[in-house]
């Protein structure tokens, strides 16, 4: 049934963008963060997209004629290390090292709002695209209905 | 008049191509923001246009039982061209994704869909007239 892999395909879409507002909101929440159960400053979140064929399995495949053209999309939460904290002089902070630096996490505030927003964007456009399948797959019970 | 006549074949593949377009474009706007993935289209209108025109008249017969059946003009034949979209909007991470046009296509197939339904519907009433008259 194709409409119903539009309904997974935008479902898919749905819970990758629910993903990526959980670690904007992390982020947000632990800007401030400098003590983590792992030791050290909060490490900031990242969601990574990535697709793949929205068809499980060859035969499948096959009989959809799509082949691998209509993909959903999967999201993976990853702590991203390569922004390295910032350090900043607070001698009296209990979390100060040896020279008085405090190591912060390095996020920006103001880009995460940004990100959140093009989230709560793409969020409905998928949405959108779920509620057109629905309607078209109700459309479908009325034909030979008169 | 016959069930199973042109327009209702055409109308029919109209309604399955649709709805594989509605599965791209599903696809694209969740992939949006994937790195690297590549916008998706199907053109079927051509091929149904073709297969209208050739009214299954231009089949290639098979003589041989090694020859394979390549079919011809027939709706059950549609080779639909599905193809990567390059309309210039290339995102920095490789995505070619442009919602707004998703959105704008997405509607655009919502409308004919409907309106291929209701087409399938009046001739199915049609049929029904001329079956159910009882005057």
């Amino acid at each position: 049934m194709d409409l119903l892999t539009s309904l997974k395909i935008s479902s898919s879409g749905l819970t990758a963008n629910k993903k990526r507002m959980a670690a904007i909101s992390s982020n947000i929440a632990n800007a401030q963060t400098t003590r983590t159960a792992e030791g050290g400053p909060y490490q900031p979140k990242e969601v990574v997209f990535g697709s793949e064929p929205a068809k499980e399995n060859f035969s499948e495949i096959l009989a959809g004629e799509m082949g691998e053209n209509a993909q959903t999309v999967i999201a993976k939460e990853v702590s991203n290390s390569k922004k390295p904290p910032v350090l900043k002089y607070e001698p009296n902070h209990p979390d100060a090292n040896a020279e008085g630096y405090v190591a912060y996490p390095n996020i920006n505030t103001m880009e995460e709002m940004a990100n959140m927003i093009e989230a709560s964007r793409a969020y409905e456009a998928n949405i959108n695209a779920m509620n057109t399948a629905k309607s078209m797959a109700m459309k479908d019970l009325e034909i030979g209905k008169n | 008049m016959n069930i199973d006549d042109k327009t209702t074949k055409a109308l029919a593949a109209s309604l399955k191509y649709r709805q594989m377009r509605q599965e791209l474009i599903a696809s694209n706007i969740a992939n949006a923001e994937t790195p690297g993935y590549k916008a998706k289209k199907i053109d079927f209108e051509d091929a149904l246009a073709r297969a209208l025109d050739t009214d299954e008249q231009q089949t290639l017969k098979t003589t041989d039982s090694k020859h394979f059946n390549v079919g011809g003009g027939g709706f059950n034949n549609l080779q639909p061209e599905i193809y990567e979209e390059s309309n210039g909007i290339v995102s920095p991470d490789g995505n070619t994704v442009d919602r707004d046009q998703e959105m704008a296509d997405m509607a655009e197939n919502k409308i004919m869909y409907d309106a291929s339904v209701q087409l399938l519907n009046k001739k199915l009433g049609l049929m029904k007239y001329v079956v159910g008259s009882d005057r």
